[in-house]
């Protein structure tokens, strides 16, 4: 009697796959959904971000095996920049998530009022709105390492060269998305332009005529002003700095947000967008973090870059900061609730105590590439600085130390708005329930 | 053999014009509001509720309201999403001004002022027809999304710009804000809607309906025989508008929760004439397998793959789901150029004849 194979074969496969689906469902594992938008009017921009956030995330699994104990499973769901399938993913995501991270302003305003009933943090690193920074008010809203409004602080303290008063008599236009995004930076700059006299001319781009602003930069060429700030997104981008160069605008008394500083709009111009400049919270480089993900990541096929060059992309990088964001927040709460599998609760309490030092950046491997901040109950921002950067006609440089907002103007804005929010959308939950420790 | 017509006789021209002249129909229809009143409910999750139920029933609703002008009257208008603006806008701010306002009185009143926006929009066309008239509409489209954006006034002068709903409830019941049951919120939905859907079919089979489909079909004939062009124009446009601004209202403060001046951009308008022209222009249940089709649909393809364990990266499946859902949508045209409701009719007449076909 021979020895039946088809028998021991399919005992074989079988008790391999009782020993596989076994050592799945023993090791703990955190779901960190991502509404990404790779398809769409904002995909060029969304590309590089998403596939940052995505590649830091294989990386830590690839080489330690997840986080704490526990492997990261990192999910995509296509929202398209769309408010709509905005709705659909978060609903979608939400039993098994631990954080939303909805991306688009329209989905934030959404998501942010459920997150309250639902228990889940939002992470909204550099965008969402300025005054979720008062943790008092938005307890799972998380928008570090700083806000629209100390953004556009930095960059007055910047052109002004760290005195306001130089200001005096000159005249500052802002460039911006003719939506809630574009407008959040003006009631900021109007206070600021009260106070320190000088003009501010907001001129709105409209969501239609983003790649044709002719109208716009005959405006500016007729009115002069002395510096254009830009709050763009997406194909404005593109569409300004074009419009810019051929209206030879000079390019140094231009400054973007840290969204409209993207390598691939500023290649279309070359040498002729050299001075350009953008604030930002990272800086673009080679990091040993970086070395990491290339050989754990890139080289190992597992990443979804076009080219390894890709890499050093300002976006790509910011995009491994914000998973690095995110990361820590959860180290914070696997450390204090002592499990590896941390729920959402527990996830939001590691956000809001977020302590990233120069030191901790440097053990991560990326001391210098994104700016040293802390949370805390009160602060939900981190408010950690930022620098300029600019275009010198190949990739974007370093060209300022750290600047610094001016909190003292911004915190009692923030305060209103927020207590204003939660007015507008009464009954708004207090913090009663999650007391500050 | 399922829609055997043997033995039901009419006996009254009553009988012969009723709502459902084949028993089999009402039937039928009494199965569909048995599956949307008392099973889905029973067994839908959060997520099919949120994602699938609401916004089919809410693009539904929107569509039946364009479908009374472009179907029935035949005024083709492309400012469909302004005018749900012109609701949502008005329910916003009834319910801010009178924070203790039934919700649903707030939708059934700022319903009248989308209508009077969409009389003032119609004015042209009295002496405009086709194209020319969907290029004035398309006016209000662009005019009313602007105000949208610029009036400060109409979103309480939000940093945001954009409209929140707060929280609210009927009968001690929670119907709006973060906190509502989704099942509640369903309900709601579904009330309105029936209600809105009976009102409309009565309409169009009465004298209204009657002489919309006469200027529809000739407005020289029409006129000629005794039709004032400018009562059945105008109320083509105010009813349409008013149902497409409760259907603006239900969106924002039923289903999203909160809405940004440009959701009401041109984009929403085409998705629901497309809604209607697949669906079928010209018919109330052709509105509700076109919603099925564009926006159900997507919705449960981007689900598959995942259910079947077909591991595919999501803005591939993003990609894949636009071309099936739009290579569906050229089928069912070239198959029937009507719509989908045509499509029905005619299976309904041949399983009327069947087994036995003449």
């Amino acid at each position: 009697m021979g020895f039946n194979w088809k028998v021991a074969g399919c005992a074989g496969v079988l008790s391999l796959g009782v020993a596989l689906s076994s050592s799945i469902a023993s090791a703990a594992e955190i779901y960190i959904p991502n509404l990404s938008y790779r398809t769409g009017p904002f995909a060029a921009t969304g590309i590089p971000l998403m596939n940052g956030q995505r590649d830091y995330v294989e990386m830590l699994n690839a080489r330690d095996g997840g986080v704490g104990g526990a492997k990261l499973i990192f999910d995509e769901c296509e929202t398209g920049y769309n408010t709509n399938k905005g709705v659909e993913c978060y609903e979608k995501t939400k039993s098994k998530a631990v954080v939303t991270q909805p991306w688009s302003t329209g989905i934030t305003l959404q998501v942010l009022p459920r997150t309250n009933v639902d228990k889940i943090p939002i992470l909204a690193p550099g965008y969402g709105f300025s005054p979720m920074a008062d943790g008092e008010v938005f307890a799972w809203a998380f928008n570090p390492p700083i806000s629209y409004w100390d953004g556009a602080s930095m960059i007055l303290n910047y052109i002004s060269d760290g005195d306001l008063s130089s200001l005096n008599g000159k005249k500052v236009a802002l460039l911006h998305l003719d939506h809630p995004f574009g407008k959040e930076p003006i009631p900021l700059i109007e206070k600021l332009a009260e106070e320190n006299g000088f003009e501010f001319l907001p001129i709105p781009v409209g969501l239609k005529e983003m790649q044709n602003q002719s109208a716009q930069w005959l405006q500016i060429r007729r009115e002069r002003p002395d510096f254009v700030i830009m709050w763009g997104w997406g194909a404005m981008n593109a569409g300004a700095i074009t419009e810019a160069v051929k209206t030879r605008y000079p390019m140094d008394q231009f400054v973007g947000v840290w969204w409209s500083g993207y390598d691939g709009d500023l290649k279309l111009v070359g040498e002729k967008g050299k001075g350009y400049k953008s604030i930002s919270w990272n800086v673009p480089g080679s990091y040993p973090v970086m070395d990491d993900i290339k050989t754990h990541v890139v080289d190992a096929g597992n990443s979804l870059l076009d080219s390894p060059e890709d890499m050093n992309s300002v976006f790509y990088q910011r995009g491994i900061v914000i998973s690095m964001i995110l990361v820590e927040g959860i180290k914070a709460a696997q450390e204090k609730f002592g499990t590896p599998e941390i729920n959402a609760e527990q996830l939001r309490w590691g956000l809001e105590n977020l302590n990233i030092t120069d030191e901790v950046l440097a053990d991560l491997g990326m001391a210098g590439m994104t700016v040293p901040f802390s949370t805390s109950c009160t602060n939900h921002t981190g408010h950690g600085g930022g620098w300029m950067l600019e275009w010198n006609g190949t990739e974007f440089v370093q060209v300022s130390d750290k600047l610094m907002p001016d909190r003292a103007v911004i915190e009692p804005l923030e305060k209103a708005k927020a207590a204003e929010y939660a007015e507008s959308n009464a009954p708004w939950p207090d913090r009663s329930a999650l007391p500050c420790e | 053999m399922i829609f055997r017509t043997a033995g039901q006789f009419k006996t009254s021209y009553e009988a012969d014009q009723a709502l459902f002249p084949i028993k089999q129909d009402f039937y039928l229809v009494l199965g569909v509001l048995l599956l949307a009143y008392v099973v889905f409910p029973l067994t839908a999750s959060e997520f099919a509720f949120k994602a699938l139920l609401v916004p089919v029933l809410i693009y539904s609703l929107a569509a039946l309201g364009l479908n009374i002008l472009t179907g029935y009257c035949g005024q083709l208008s492309l400012g469909t999403a302004a005018f749900m603006g012109v609701g949502a806008y008005a329910t916003y701010k009834f319910m801010s001004i009178f924070p203790e306002m039934n919700i649903f009185v707030a939708i059934f009143l700022s319903g009248f002022f989308s209508a009077a926006v969409g009389v003032a929009f119609g004015l042209p066309s009295l002496r405009i027809k086709g194209f020319y008239l969907a290029i004035a509409t398309l006016a209000a489209q662009f005019f009313l999304v602007w105000l949208f954006e610029k009036w400060a006034w109409l979103y309480n002068y939000n940093a945001s710009g954009a409209i929140e709903v707060s929280t609210s409830s009927v009968f001690g019941i929670t119907v709006t804000g973060p906190t509502a049951l989704p099942i509640v919120q369903y309900y709601c939905v579904l009330i309105v809607v029936t209600l809105v859907t009976w009102f409309a079919i009565n309409l169009t089979r009465g004298r209204y309906g009657r002489m919309w489909k006469a200027t529809r079909d000739m407005d020289i004939a029409a006129e000629l025989v005794g039709i004032k062009l400018i009562t059945a124009k105008l109320t083509a446009f105010a009813v349409s508008s008013y149902i497409v601004g409760i259907a603006g209202g239900l969106l924002v403060f039923f289903w999203k929760g909160a809405a940004e001046p440009n959701l009401f951009d041109i984009p929403l308008s085409f998705q629901i004439l497309f809604i209607a022209i697949i669906g079928g222009l010209g018919s109330i249940l052709g509105n509700y397998l076109g919603a099925i089709l564009i926006v159900a649909l997507p919705v449960v393809l981007n689900l598959l793959p995942n259910a079947l364990g077909i591991p595919i990266d999501s803005a591939t499946l993003e990609h894949l789901n636009v071309m099936i859902v739009g290579a569906l949508i050229i089928a069912f045209l070239i198959l029937e150029p009507h719509g989908l409701a045509r499509f029905y009719a005619i299976i309904r007449e041949k399983l009327i004849l069947w087994p036995f076909p003449y």
